[in-house]
């Protein structure tokens, strides 16, 4: 775990998951008696009845990297909020040793030195980064001290290795991009508690790298860092203990060096693991299985997609995609992997009618899909999941029920006579999706909002393939979707794979694409650097490709 | 993972706090209307009036008997229309404040039908298609300005209401002119009137046009696709679009529709509206009434059953408040309505008030859970 030579001073509890305990410390100094923020059995209720956390205690400390492991809707970022102060807990209280912590708003918590990075990121979508982070350094009728931002945010940026273009709308930037903006912007206050909320998810293996030598860095500096995840590699690697969360509660409270990925795996997913038996053992460590090395080479069927000499322009660069020409057949799954910004967003969004081409062609099945909309694409049996689920997806405060015919509501099953909508068989459809998909929701009528992530994408993509599509394009499918979920999807495209369908995946998850993908394209500033099969390639390879260094040969 | 877990209450109290959940926008316009009532009587207090009595004569002359709540009936009739135009566009995405001119056109339009003579309902159809068509092209303005040039349709709303609020003070007073009584247009000819439904007041059958529309309103917008897909560019135009919606389409038609809406205000209050008939000069039984329908449609949740309700409340403030100024020997003005009208948006507009709901459904659920005295469900370690 690396880490390991680290002394652990304090002793740890461990509330009921029965996991190893630390050794008793070594060496106690000053610095680590002192302890910065401390939650005192938090619970949480909020006013829909829903029981987020349960009574859970969690201290934290300077020096210390804490890894906040749980699935999706375990109560994570609840309790992170809690802990910032931007949520008051029903029951319990924080307390830091300055006293009883409650902020009135995220400025005051900042101000204290607590500085959280959403996974939905608080920007100015029209505003520079340097503009975004002069406006958080903003008090009413101060006058906007942009030349100084700027110059800070240099050194910063020289001091962390986190480069982001500075006088670019940070809504042009790719997401990986205005995550940095978005964690320079709490750097930039000097806070003491640094929270991230799955702050990996849209970030490519060199940049994890990168971030975890700053988190390190910070954590020498003598700050406290929380690390929201469900990657249990991610834990091993940065974090110093570790804080399980199931269903609200603090189920495991343990050094990384003590404990194992497969008994943090268990506290994490509990009982449902015996459940799914045939599962346990992907679930609890988090590899992929390798899908494509079990199937017989050779057997894949008609092309299906084909795109030549595809050139699109991008939202701030004049060419994103670049001359491209590739096809996909039918019973294979193609994957793109690539450090995002390279051009996918834009590819997915030229074949799905969303962005127009430059030049070049595309055909599904031999008839041109390049200016059509995106319901004749649907038409011609293409199914689109998309990289943002709450931009393109959904409409959030629409119903499930109304959410699972968006894109196919003009279709005969779901309309009659004088465009009226027939509810009766939307709902059934809706409650055959939620079976099929294991979609937890209390039912058809249900708001979009209020369905976890994991149950927001499992709609996507129950909907997307219920038009039993041709081709489906999956861009991101998993990302931010705790493991369960997550491995659930990837099954589901590799059955869609193997009822002979066409798969397009596009993820910044290198290990999904590597275990899923027949074809695996690297993609490097719109073109592809290679086009190989997933055992030619290694990680090492991959990711010097990603870097758009050609490896031997291939490309 | 179902959101009761941990709730407590058997089905009947979850059921009854579901019930109340989807009530919650409903009750928040109540409360939004208390407080209304509750700013005005504080005012009346401090100039001396006595609000209890002027509520009284207030309540008495809105719904106090059957001749009162007809009048208060026929008041919210345009405002019925006049606010599923903010509406309508509201859920295509838009702020149109442009009811008001729309009208203005309808109106003028539906005067039209004095030049020429058909068979009574014939000419009544005639009178209405007129004013929906005139109130739809007045609409057109502002929609493809913003279609095409990307001008914001508040701006050009608000310069055509003025401009159609010229237009039809010209028409008025020199195009559709009576030569013999010249501060009025010439009448609608008892052809093409609506006929009056309760005797005596001014609630003609316009009323039924009216409801009718906000059920037109509101199938198209719930239980067709063509309103579905006005709703989803409304909420998410990006997902709209990539769920294959042209959003320029949605929003062209959810402004052409809002304009029929206003135009048929239009048509209730010359067709439709007793002793006059007809546009008198300076527009007084128009004035206002596109901008009140905003408020009602605020009040009403941008639901066409909602403003339905809506408009009685309003429409009854209006009729109440003329009862209200003659009342007692200090009798309070009828500018006090609009005062409590004015309040009353305003408290729609305050958040907390819609955190009063929660607040109490909290408070409720531990009440609940105190007096069943059952802890939320534990966690089998």
């Amino acid at each position: 775990m690396g880490r390991g030579s680290r002394a652990f001073p304090l002793p740890l509890f461990v509330s009921d998951g029965g996991t190893r305990m630390n050794e008793s410390s070594s060496r106690s100094g000053a610095r680590e008696n002192g302890y910065f923020l401390r939650a005192e059995r938090i619970t949480k209720v909020y006013s829909d009845g829903t029981v987020a956390v349960r009574d859970a205690t969690l201290e934290l400390r300077p020096g210390e990297i804490v890894g906040l492991l749980g699935e999706n809707g375990a109560g994570k970022t609840t309790l992170t909020k809690i802990l910032s102060g931007l949520l008051p807990p029903t029951r319990g209280q924080v307390v830091s040793p300055r006293g009883r912590v409650r902020f009135a708003s995220p400025r005051e918590a900042l101000e204290f030195g607590i500085g959280m990075v959403h996974q939905h990121f608080a920007l100015v979508g029209t505003f520079t980064a340097v503009e975004n982070v002069a406006l958080s350094h903003e008090r009413p009728f101060s006058s906007l001290q942009l030349g100084a931002t700027r110059a800070k945010l240099e050194a910063l940026m020289e001091e962390s290795g986190l480069r982001v273009p500075l006088d670019v709308p940070v809504e042009k930037l790719a997401v990986g991009e205005q995550q940095r903006v978005e964690i320079l912007k709490v750097l930039s206050r000097e806070v003491d508690l640094l929270i991230l909320d799955e702050p990996t998810s849209v970030l490519t293996p060199l940049e994890v790298d990168e971030l975890f030598r700053l988190l390190r860095r910070l954590r020498d500096e003598g700050k406290a860092i929380v690390l929201i995840t469900h990657k249990l590699k991610e834990v091993g690697s940065v974090t110093d203990r570790v804080v399980v969360l199931r269903k609200g509660a603090v189920v495991g409270d343990v050094r990384t060096a003590g404990v194992t990925k497969e008994e943090l795996a268990q506290l994490m997913v509990g009982k449902a693991l015996e459940t799914r038996a045939g599962r346990a053992v992907e679930l609890s460590t988090e590899e992929i299985p390798a899908h494509a090395h079990d199937r017989e080479r050779g057997d894949r069927g008609p092309g299906v997609l084909h795109v030549e000499g595809l050139s699109v322009a991008g939202t701030t660069k004049p060419i994103a995609v670049d001359d491209l020409t590739f096809d996909v057949y039918g019973g294979e799954i193609f994957g793109i992997a690539g450090v995002e910004g390279n051009g996918q967003t834009e590819l997915v969004e030229a074949l799905t009618g969303l962005r127009p081409a430059l030049k070049g062609t595309a055909t599904i099945h031999g008839q041109n899909i390049l200016g059509l909309d995106p319901r004749q694409i649907y038409k011609l049996g293409v199914a689109h999941i998309p990289e943002d689920r709450w931009v393109l997806g959904l409409v959030l405060p629409f119903t499930l029920a109304e959410n699972a015919i968006l894109g196919v509501h003009r279709w005969d099953e779901f309309r009659g006579p004088l465009s009226v909508l027939r509810w009766g068989r939307i709902n059934a459809h809706v409650r055959s999706l939620m079976e099929r998909f294991e979609i937890q929701a209390t039912g058809p009528s249900a708001p979009a909002k209020s369905l976890s992530g994991g149950n927001q994408q499992k709609l996507i993509v129950g909907r997307e393939l219920a038009k039993d599509p041709a081709i489906v394009i999956a861009s991101q499918p998993t990302r931010g979707l705790d493991v369960g979920a997550a491995q659930y999807i990837r099954d589901t495209l590799v059955e869609m794979r193997d009822r002979g369908r066409a798969i397009l995946l596009v993820s910044a998850d290198l290990d999904e694409v590597l275990a899923l993908s027949d074809r695996v394209a690297v993609m490097y500033e719109g073109k592809f650097m290679a086009v190989a099969r997933p055992e030619e390639l290694d990680r090492e390879k991959v990711g010097m490709l990603m870097g758009g260094v050609s490896v031997g040969g291939r490309g | 993972m179902t959101g009761n877990e941990g709730q407590p209450g058997g089905w009947l109290l979850r059921g009854a706090h579901r019930t109340l959940t989807g009530l919650h926008p409903a009750l928040e316009s109540v409360l939004a209307a208390v407080v209304g009532l509750l700013v005005g009587a504080v005012l009346m207090y401090i100039w001396g009036y006595d609000p209890w009595r002027a509520y009284w004569a207030l309540l008495r002359g809105a719904y106090g008997g059957s001749y009162e709540i007809a009048s208060s009936i026929a008041r919210g009739v345009p405002l019925v229309l006049t606010a599923l135009t903010f509406a309508i566009c509201l859920r295509g995405g838009m702020f149109n404040i442009g009811a008001e001119g729309q009208m203005y056109v309808g109106a003028a339009a539906a005067v039209c039908v004095a030049y020429f003579q058909l068979p009574s309902w014939l000419h009544v159809v005639a009178g209405v298609l007129f004013a929906a068509v005139a109130g739809a092209i007045w609409s057109l303005g502002p929609a493809l300005l913003k279609l095409t040039r990307g001008v914001h349709e508040v701006i050009s709303t608000i310069m055509f209401n003025w401009i159609s609020r010229f237009l039809v003070f010209y028409l008025v007073a020199y195009v559709l002119v009576d030569p013999r009584q010249a501060q009025r247009t010439v009448r609608v000819p008892l052809s093409a009137r609506f006929p009056i439904l309760v005797p005596g007041t001014d609630l003609s059958y316009a009323v039924f046009m009216a409801v009718a529309f906000a059920l037109f309103a509101y199938v198209l917008l719930w239980h067709t696709a063509v309103g579905y897909e006005v709703r989803a560019a409304g909420l998410t135009p990006t997902a709209a679009r990539y769920g294959g919606i042209s959003v320029k389409r949605t929003m062209l038609l959810s402004f052409i529709l809002g304009g029929v809406a206003a135009g048929l205000a239009g048509a209730a209050t010359t067709m439709g509206l007793p002793p006059t008939y007809a546009i008198i000069s300076g527009l007084p039984e128009l004035m206002n009434l596109g901008f009140d329908g905003m408020a009602v449609a605020m009040v009403g949740r941008n639901h066409p059953i909602g403003i339905l309700v809506a408009a009685l409340f309003f429409g009854g403030l209006n009729a109440g408040g003329r009862v209200m100024q003659f009342y007692g020997s200090n009798p309070v003005p009828l500018e006090m309505v609009r005062v409590v009208m004015g309040a009353i948006v305003l408290a729609m507009a305050i958040p907390e008030l819609a955190r009063v709901f929660p607040a109490l459904a909290a408070s409720g659920r531990a009440l609940v859970r105190m007096l069943s005295r059952k802890k939320p469900v534990e966690e089998a370690a």
